[in-house]
């Protein structure tokens, strides 16, 4: 039965934290770059859906788009604004930047809903009563979100199988130089994809939203657990990303059941550590090239 | 890796004629440190607490500029480190009953065992993962700041006695005062020792290439071991200083804000300038205190300059010296001599 709660409380937010994994990994993919201010577009977009949603008293479905919308945006403008000026700068700059940003957003996100989301609860879409299925007690926001994963994510395979956009993306992953040369618009690609990273993290956090506390710290501790699923899965890898995310999302729902409930925080810091002396590859990533 | 700057340097003809040396790095250090030598005896007790608090910052800046700067390595430690260092100091008199003199280097020994404990299985790796582990580290440090209660004293941190420098014949504050003030000036000539050593350029070497590098038989991994190890000495002893400057360690002196305010510090003084680190860790500490208790702004402030130095002047504060003062030189950053 505690076996079955904890599983069943991972699993939601393991395919949360593999939502914010598949952006953090599609911006990767595509641009090479780590955006540390992942974590802080999710805060954000959780906050404006809490505008919309609580203050506003707006539709849920509004609150939604209204949040995803402002994401992208978000996304748009660290492309904008970080990436584009320093494509060609040490990697090491690009890192610092997005460190800079992310702070930035965070003392947005600190004056503007400082407290607030501790104080008024995001309300629960649905029937907040458990349900039985298969004599395990489940929620039933549990269950929206885990279905609402499961079509973001369908959605996002078919954008990279049936949309020239999302070949378009896929081509420029692959190689940027060959992609530019047969007439794709690269720096396009590129603002797309810090849109649609970006706009998943927002996605993410107004299904997050009913189920925790929105704070302006939130940002780094999810960040981290996105981070541990994208190294146990393989860096660059999609799949493995879902994979890391359910994974990481279990692990710890397991670890705050049978060991200490504060483990919790730190899982992410446990995974990564021993995925990087043990499997640095992760689960599914390819074998690290040296680049010369 | 290539340095950040493209700027042309200063024209070397200007270089040491007429009096341009009287303002280059070395007099403008020395002036430095003549003003921060006299503070305390013009300044009241709060200037003299910011004093002291700059000194161990710049201590702090100039130990993470070696890694970051020098080496071109990444780390988000650091300001965990230095939390290592203020509670293993700490508890080494609180708990252990140490003299504060023993305490430090000990907590030091410690700073450096467990940020190397957190660098050696990462340094197998690339510097994005190497990263991201010292990310998790910094918020697992804090955690168990916070958590190990039996230890660390959990959430409320604890307390401790003065130092005391009467053996000196100095007051508390005067005492930890001159004491940063020498192991800061002592650090940052070590650092610059460091730098035009050979281990200095094997480190620049590093920054540069890793590839070419290692061709010309530069042992990367131990290379990278020494940076690892030079950062955390400075984060130990700046860490020390902290706690006997406060005589009081709480987890939330060592938040994640650290990682902003000293990448700033790096980044504003200019990447691979000792001088720079220096000069901008007063700066950003001087900055800090205007904004006390404004955490929004002090995090859109920070993070702001951050992104803004990085986007518009890449070289730091040590650009603009070199190319307004003829007698600044810099060793190390592109087109530096000595």
């Amino acid at each position: 039965m505690l076996l079955a709660y904890a599983l069943s409380s991972g699993i939601t937010s393991g395919a949360l934290y593999a939502l914010v994994a598949v952006g953090l990994v599609l911006c990767y993919r595509t641009t090479g770059h780590i955006n540390f201010s992942h974590g802080e577009l999710f805060m954000i977009g959780g906050f404006l859906a809490f505008t919309l949603h609580v203050m506003w008293g707006l539709p849920y479905i509004v609150a939604l788009l209204g949040a995803v919308a402002g994401s992208f945006v978000l996304g748009v403008l660290t492309d904008r604004v970080v990436y584009q000026p320093l494509i060609k700068a040490p990697p090491i700059a690009m890192v610092m930047a997005t460190v800079g940003l992310s702070f930035v957003l965070k003392g947005i996100g600190r004056h503007f809903w400082g407290g607030q989301g501790e104080v008024v609860p995001f309300p629960p879409l649905v029937s907040p009563a458990p349900v039985l299925i298969g004599g395990v007690a489940v929620f039933p926001q549990q269950l929206v979100v885990v279905a609402s994963v499961v079509v973001c994510m369908l959605l996002l395979t078919l954008f990279f199988t049936r949309t020239r956009a999302g070949k378009m993306m896929q081509a420029t992953a692959e190689n940027a130089h060959a992609a530019y040369l047969v007439g794709i618009r690269v720096e396009r690609v590129y603002m797309l994809t810090w849109g649609v990273g970006a706009a998943l993290a927002g996605v993410a956090a107004v299904f997050v939203a009913p189920l925790t506390l929105l704070t302006p710290d939130i940002g780094l501790s999810l960040l981290l657990k996105a981070f541990a699923a994208t190294i146990l899965g393989g860096l660059g890898s999609m799949t493995g990303a879902v994979i890391g995310g359910l994974l990481v999302g279990i692990l710890e729902a397991l670890a705050g059941t049978y060991i200490a409930s504060s483990i919790q925080d730190v899982s992410a810091f446990i995974i990564i550590l021993a995925v990087l002396v043990f499997r640095p590859t992760g689960l599914l990533g390819a074998r690290a090239r040296r680049e010369v | 890796m290539v340095t950040l700057s493209n700027e042309p340097s200063a024209p070397r003809a200007i270089k040491r004629r007429n009096l341009g040396w009287l303002v280059g790095r070395r007099p403008a250090l020395a002036v430095g440190v003549l003003l921060f030598a006299v503070l305390p005896l013009m300044a009241n007790p709060y200037q003299v607490y910011v004093g002291n608090l700059a000194l161990i910052y710049v201590i702090l800046a100039v130990g993470l500029n070696i890694l970051l700067g020098l080496a071109g390595q990444l780390s988000f430690a650091n300001g965990a480190l230095f939390g290592v260092g203020a509670y293993a100091t700490g508890l080494l008199r609180l708990d252990a009953g140490l003299p504060f003199w023993l305490a430090l280097p000990v907590g030091t020994a410690i700073t450096v065992a467990i940020g190397l404990a957190v660098a050696l299985p990462a340094l197998r790796l690339r510097g994005l993962y190497l990263a991201l582990a010292t990310v998790a580290f910094a918020q697992f440090a804090l955690w168990t700041f916070v958590h190990w209660d039996s230890v660390t004293h959990g959430t409320a941190g604890f307390v401790m006695a003065p130092v005391d420098f009467t053996a000196l014949g100095l007051r508390t504050t005067t005492g930890i005062y001159y004491l940063s003030l020498v192991l800061a000036v002592l650090l940052v000539a070590a650092a610059y020792g460091i730098m035009r050593s050979r281990v200095g350029r094997a480190l620049v070497a590093l920054r540069e290439s890793e590839v070419a590098a290692e061709s010309i038989a530069v042992d990367i991994t131990r290379t990278k071991i020494v940076a690892y190890t030079l950062t955390a000495v400075y984060a130990g002893v700046a860490g020390g200083l902290f706690a006997g400057l406060l005589n009081v360690v709480v987890p939330e002196s060592f938040n994640l804000f650290q990682i902003v305010l000293q990448f700033c510090m790096v980044v504003v003084g200019g990447l691979g300038s000792i001088a720079g680190s220096a000069i901008a860790a007063v700066l950003l500490i001087v900055l800090q205190e205007g904004l006390r208790g404004m955490q929004d702004l002090q995090e859109i402030g920070l993070g702001l300059l951050l992104l803004g130095m990085l986007l518009f002047a890449p070289g730091g504060l040590v650009q603009a010296l070199r190319r307004w003062l003829p007698g600044w030189t810099e060793p190390h950053s592109r087109g530096g001599d000595e």
